[in-house]
């Protein structure tokens, strides 16, 4: 890979970490997840009476011996966490120094790894919907193992951010598809004329833990073109006319920083995680920092 | 409606001005960016939740408060004032002289000085009031006092310059009454200087401002024309014309006769700076017409480069002669060229198949009709004799009187005369110490040569003078030579005409080819025509008669266009020619600018605001 996604150095530490998930997997693949389905594992869960057919390995022979009467052991089955990382490729993400889209994908990549090595699924949804990449985005359908994470890492490379999205159609499509809910992380600008409440509500009503990342470019959140602008929306086409200038600056920082508040209201009372990034931000002080004091990951 | 600045429309001009700042800004920079969703959220929130907002500091707003403030403070008219506080009477005096026509000043002298008086109009206080006077020939009042800026500046742009002369001295007599007695009355002059008279007006102490136009005197003009009979081929014409050069420089230059418009003799001239050059032109003439003059050169004044002269064939003139007998007076009478005399002992009826009647000591029966020479003639209605003056001296005669030219009374005695107290009608053209000797005038139409002494009791007969002034008299009696001279007129005096049979209608043809139609009284007796400003040929038509008058500037003070630093005002006072503009001048447009340079700063701080 000639531009690495995430550096050695920085897959090494993330290898320490683990996604913390409030709720118990539901996944019916094993994994290393705590479950409330009962099976194999060292855990103890609960006795039941013993009925016919029952796999004598797990009868409680000491408490036969006690009350004579003869009880199964159950034992927590632990199963897998499926991940399922919401990446927006649309042309908005295109924008920024540096690239909004590119900073997304090292933090989906990074999210995916920490999953691969906890024994998680991941799933990567790339919207909006692209035949052209059809093979990089089959193959991060679904992602298990540590040693697929070389695979994970080359497929999201593949992926290009073109064309206008539906953001809410997008997180609607995701969780209906789901099979179990699990950890969603979101990967957008979220800056959808549609809004995103739409989207994050029916992620929220499936079950799924969403984390919200907003990626924003510097640009975005300091402008330095000044004058009577045109500005014309990349992906609607819309134009806007707009005359800024230095003294407009705090307003529009305002402007933004209140559209950014109401999104992380929306998230957190929800019990979502949000986290706004700008495409500037080092990795590091997102991944290490942010997400770990946030309790993302541990 | 009526404005009182109506210049200020000319402001009018900034407003394409804002409009092009507008079409400016609306030219924006093209920009593509991810999602307008955050810009429309930013201009959501600056435009106007509430009706007010919290006041900003923002210097746009105080550029724009300065100059709408500097807008309503030009809008006030404000001004300085003077030491007058208004109230004042303003007299501007505008000459209207052909020397005003001088193109040394652009476009012209006259054009530069009404400017100047429209300048002043505009100083003008709301209280002010302002006379307009057009001083020419003739002075004209083109505006009575008045505080209406509109109707000044239309009186002024109704003035006209003319060909003729300038009276300055009658237009400041009629200035002088009204700034007399008031304070902060003011007499504004507005000419080159190139005047004549002024030594017969007493400056007074008037308030005159002296407004001196002209640059330089590049002219040259005829300034005195005649005509008459060449004194030794009697078939013959002499013209005199004299060639004033005014500048500083020597000129070359040309001088063209024309007889009825055909070109008889081109001369060459060399004028030293200065000099005025007289020429003789000899010529026949078969018929009565118009000797024309003409310099070839162009200079700053046109209106001096040509004069016209009616000549009129010379006419034999009929003498009756009523003496008892003086062979002298016969004999000086028979020398006259064209003169027919006829010898009588006794005037029979009045005479009125003759010109002239010449009565020597003789009482007619019958006084004559025509023009009279009448010696020592006691019983007349003309003078009133009062006694008897022995052996006077003659002491002064006025030998610039056409009828003592030449004439030199030195050496000649009188035994006796009658003494006379001068009349009204006369002029006295020869005096003793105690009594008139010599009386001319003119009585009704009659002219009217009075001497008070028999000839016959004198040296006078023998000395050269005598057949002299016989000529002259018979000269100046004749009717015929009273009619040329009526056919030419200086610009600016009418045209008069004695008309000897009734007229009623006529057409008057202008130089520049325009028509005047005459009415007339069937009873009049004379014929005046005023319209005489410009030089040129004037063609009266009446009938199958027509009559060709020249009008013609012919002054030396005009064709004089040195430019004068002072004008002489009576014998001892003189005024210098001002340079000071008018103090009074109104600010508002200086505050005008100012606000539309704080408009321009205005943009150019916002353009480099948001740039």
């Amino acid at each position: 890979m000639p531009d690495p996604l995430l550096s050695p150095e920085l897959l090494r530490r993330l290898e320490q970490f683990q996604l913390l998930a409030r709720r118990r997997a539901k996944s019916s693949a094993r994994g290393e997840r705590r479950s409330r389905a009962r099976g194999q594992s060292v855990e103890f869960a609960d006795y039941r009476n013993y009925v016919l057919g029952d796999d004598l390995r797990y009868l409680d022979w000491n408490l036969y011996g006690r009350l004579d009467r003869l009880f199964l052991k159950l034992y927590e089955e632990e199963r897998e966490l499926p991940v399922r990382i919401f990446l927006d490729a649309s042309e908005s993400m295109t924008f920024g120094e540096p690239n909004k889209f590119d900073f997304a994908r090292q933090v989906a990549a990074a999210m995916g790894y920490v999953a691969l090595c906890g024994f998680d699924r991941v799933t990567v949804v790339a919207f909006p919907q692209r035949n052209e990449e059809a093979a990089a985005r089959g193959a991060l359908r679904a992602v298990r193992g540590r040693k697929s994470a070389l695979g994970y890492f080359q497929n999201l490379s593949r992926l290009t951010a073109q064309g206008p999205a539906d953001l809410n159609e997008a997180l609607k499509r995701g969780a209906i598809e789901a099979r179990q809910a699990g950890v969603a992380v979101v990967l957008s600008d979220f800056l959808d004329p549609a809004g995103y409440e739409a989207g994050l509500t029916a992620l929220f009503g499936r079950g799924f833990h969403v984390n919200v990342v907003q990626v924003l470019a510097p640009e975005e959140l300091n402008p330095t073109t000044y004058g009577d602008l045109r500005l014309i929306d990349s992906e609607t086409g819309a134009e806007q006319e707009v005359t800024f200038g230095r003294y407009r600056l705090a307003t529009y920082q305002q402007a933004v920083s209140n559209y950014c508040q109401k999104l992380r209201e929306f998230a957190t009372a929800r019990g979502a995680h949000y986290f706004l990034a700008s495409s500037a931000t080092p990795l590091e002080e997102l991944l290490l920092k942010q997400l770990r004091q946030a309790e993302v990951w541990g | 409606m009526h404005f009182l600045a109506p210049t200020a429309f000319a402001f009018a001009a900034a407003l394409p001005v804002v409009v092009l700042f507008y079409l400016l800004k609306r030219k924006r920079m093209v920009k593509l960016v991810p999602s307008t969703l955050l810009w429309r959220k930013f201009l959501a929130e600056t435009q106007a939740s509430a009706p007010f907002q919290k006041l900003r500091h923002n210097w746009l707003l105080i550029l724009q408060l300065i100059l709408l403030i500097l807008v309503i403070f030009a809008l006030s008219r404000p001004y300085f004032a003077g030491k007058t506080s208004g109230g004042r009477l303003l007299v501007a005096v505008l000459d209207a002289s052909a020397s005003m026509q001088s193109i040394d000043e652009e476009p012209s002298r006259f054009e530069k000085a009404r400017r100047q008086a429209l300048d002043l109009v505009d100083s003008m206080h709301d209280t002010d009031q302002m006379v307009v006077l057009l001083a020419a020939s003739h002075t004209e009042v083109k505006q009575s006092p008045t505080g209406n800026k509109a109707a000044l500046r239309r009186s002024l742009r109704g003035c006209a310059v003319t060909d003729s002369t300038t009276h300055l001295a009658e237009a400041l007599k009629l200035a002088q009454p009204l700034v007399r007695d008031r304070a902060g009355g003011e007499i504004h002059l507005y000419t080159d200087g190139a005047v004549r008279d002024m030594a017969e007006f007493e400056h007074e102490g008037l308030n005159v401002t002296f407004h001196q136009f002209g640059k330089r005197a590049g002219n040259a003009g005829i300034v005195t024309l005649d005509v008459r009979s060449h004194p030794e081929d009697p078939s013959r014409r002499a013209v005199f014309v004299s060639v004033l050069n005014a500048s500083s420089n020597s000129i070359q230059t040309e001088l063209e006769l024309r007889f009825q418009g055909q070109l008889i003799e081109t001369r060459p001239l060399t004028l030293k700076p200065r000099e005025t050059s007289p020429q003789v032109f000899n010529a026949s003439q078969a018929e009565d017409g118009v000797f024309q003059v003409r310099l070839t050169t162009e200079d700053d004044l046109a209106a001096d480069n040509q004069a016209s002269i009616s000549s009129l064939l010379p006419r034999p003139v009929k003498v009756l002669l009523v003496t008892r007998g003086n062979a002298y007076l016969e004999k000086a009478l028979g020398t006259v060229p064209n003169a027919s005399v006829t010898v009588a002992k006794e005037s029979e009826d009045d005479a009125r198949s003759f010109d002239l009647t010449v009565l020597d000591d003789v009482l007619p029966t019958v006084w004559p009709a025509g023009n009279v020479l009448a010696i020592r003639s006691t019983q007349t209605n003309w003078v009133h004799i009062v006694g008897r003056a022995e052996a006077p001296t003659i002491v002064d005669w006025k030998n610039t009187h056409p009828l003592l030219r030449f004439v030199n009374l030195d050496n000649v005695q009188i035994a006796e005369a009658l003494a006379v107290s001068t009349p009204s009608w006369a002029v006295s053209l020869v005096d003793s110490p105690t009594t008139s000797l010599v009386l001319a005038g003119e009585v009704g139409r009659q002219k009217i040569l009075w001497i008070g002494f028999d000839t016959l009791q004198t040296t006078w007969p023998l000395r050269v003078s005598f057949p002299i002034f016989i000529a002259n008299a018979v000269d100046w009696l004749n009717p015929a030579t009273a009619t040329t001279a009526q056919y030419m007129v200086r610009a600016g005096d009418p045209i008069r005409l004695a008309l000897t049979a009734p007229m009623t209608s006529g057409k008057m043809i202008l130089p520049d080819k325009s028509e005047r139609v005459i009415s007339l009284d069937p009873t009049a007796r004379e014929f005046v025509f005023g319209e005489t400003m410009r030089q040129g040929l004037y063609e009266l038509e009446a009938g199958t008669n027509r009559a060709v008058f020249c009008v013609n500037l012919l002054d030396g003070a005009e064709t004089d266009t040195t430019p004068r630093a002072e004008l002489n005002f009576g014998k001892y006072a003189k005024v210098q020619a001002t340079t000071i503009k008018q103090a009074n001048m109104e600010i508002w447009r200086w505050i005008a600018a100012a606000g539309l340079a704080i408009l321009m700063f205005e943009w150019w701080f916002y353009h480099r605001r948001t740039a």
